[in-house]
């Protein structure tokens, strides 16, 4: 079996290695994993106040395969905004590393890293706005009037 | 079901013998009456290893049965055999190392007993996203990166055995009641906690290697 030169180069370089901080409101954290081989990927996007990411980080524990996936995630959603960044499929990456068969499920992990980072803000930033619009009984909130 | 083709493709329990016709009992390897190697069937893991179907296994009992029934099937014995002889041989005996394989590892055999019980297992290419179980394999996983010695890495080794052996405990009780839902929980903890002892043990084996 041998690798193409991308997935190497994601492998040995790999891009945007470490953590942002997971209690920010402008961050949003997936964490997923591979049961059947013990995988297990953490990535990370931090998120303007226009919608758009602007940092993203990863750490991955698994092959070579799962490492450049998430590598390459982290680099394409960068300057994206969330919609877009949702629309990554694992057949992209899979065809962009040239993933063997045997490990087209590396890439299946980086797309529901990628998914559940997303949703990960959403509720945050979700939670926030409930928050701020919910007003409690009695009170009359002022932009109502 | 005197047909011959039939009782070679049937399940070898309660099957008819190819060779004498005599109704073979049981999962044998040979035919109780006239001692032909049978072919080995869709016979239950346990059954085929003569073990009671429990997830926790007599380690002893289970070698002593398989290398019985294993030299049993050895090549030697039927070089002398027909053709069909040697092939159903190889066939048992090919059966017969799937079942010791699957039984032997804890992992594998809490597998092997949760398929057949319906539980939900995810299989390569499904993703779990069980936050307190991955962030407990994120933190164990980063700690024996972080780890500088052989004896701190022998020590992380020691906790994950240990969690390990609770697990083992606690599968026998949820396979004697069958929860299947903390069947599950266990397989995916016990899945995590045996990648890392193998992570850790090549980690500790680098080490070793890389000292003067």
């Amino acid at each position: 079996m041998s690798y193409s030169d991308k997935l190497i180069d994601h492998y040995e370089n790999p891009r945007n290695i470490g953590s942002l901080d997971k209690g920010a409101d402008d961050v949003g954290t997936g964490l997923v994993g591979a049961p059947a081989c013990g995988d297990v990927m953490k990535l990370q996007i931090k998120v303007s106040p226009e919608g758009l990411i602007e940092d993203a980080k990863f750490k991955t524990f698994g092959c070579g395969s799962a490492i450049a996936s998430s590598s390459l995630v982290t680099e394409w959603v960068k300057g994206k905004t969330l919609d877009e960044a949702g629309t990554i499929k694992n057949t992209d990456i899979a065809r962009h590393l040239a993933l063997p068969p045997v490990k087209i499920h590396c890439s299946v992990l980086a797309e529901d890293a990628i998914k559940a980072a997303i949703a990960d803000y959403r509720a945050k930033a979700g939670k926030k706005v409930a928050g701020a619009e919910g007003p409690k009984t009695g009170e009359v909130p002022a932009a109502a009037e | 079901m005197s047909n011959p083709t039939a009782a070679a493709t049937a399940s070898a329990t309660g099957a008819t013998c190819w060779s004498c016709g005599a109704r073979t009992a049981g999962p044998a390897p040979f035919c109780t009456a006239c001692g032909a190697v049978q072919p080995p069937g869709q016979v239950d893991h346990f059954a085929r290893l003569g073990l009671e179907r429990l997830f926790e296994v007599d380690m002893t009992q289970l070698d002593r049965r398989y290398f019985d029934l294993q030299r049993q099937l050895h090549p030697d014995r039927f070089a002398r055999r027909t053709a069909r002889e040697k092939a159903l041989s190889q066939q048992q005996a090919a059966a017969l190392n799937e079942a010791y394989e699957t039984l032997r590892n804890p992992l594998r055999r809490a597998r092997y007993l949760a398929r057949s019980l319906g539980v939900d297992l995810p299989d390569e290419g499904r993703t779990i996203d069980d936050p307190e179980l991955l962030m407990e394999a994120m933190e164990r996983r980063e700690a024996l990166v972080e780890a500088a010695t052989p004896a701190q890495v022998e020590q992380l080794a020691n906790d994950a055995a240990g969690e390990r052996n609770d697990v083992l405990q606690s599968l026998s009780a949820l396979f004697a009641a069958t929860d299947k839902a903390a069947i599950r929980a266990a397989i995916l903890r016990l899945a995590y906690l045996d990648k890392f002892t193998e992570e850790a043990r090549a980690r500790r084996f680098s080490m070793v290697r890389a000292e003067p």
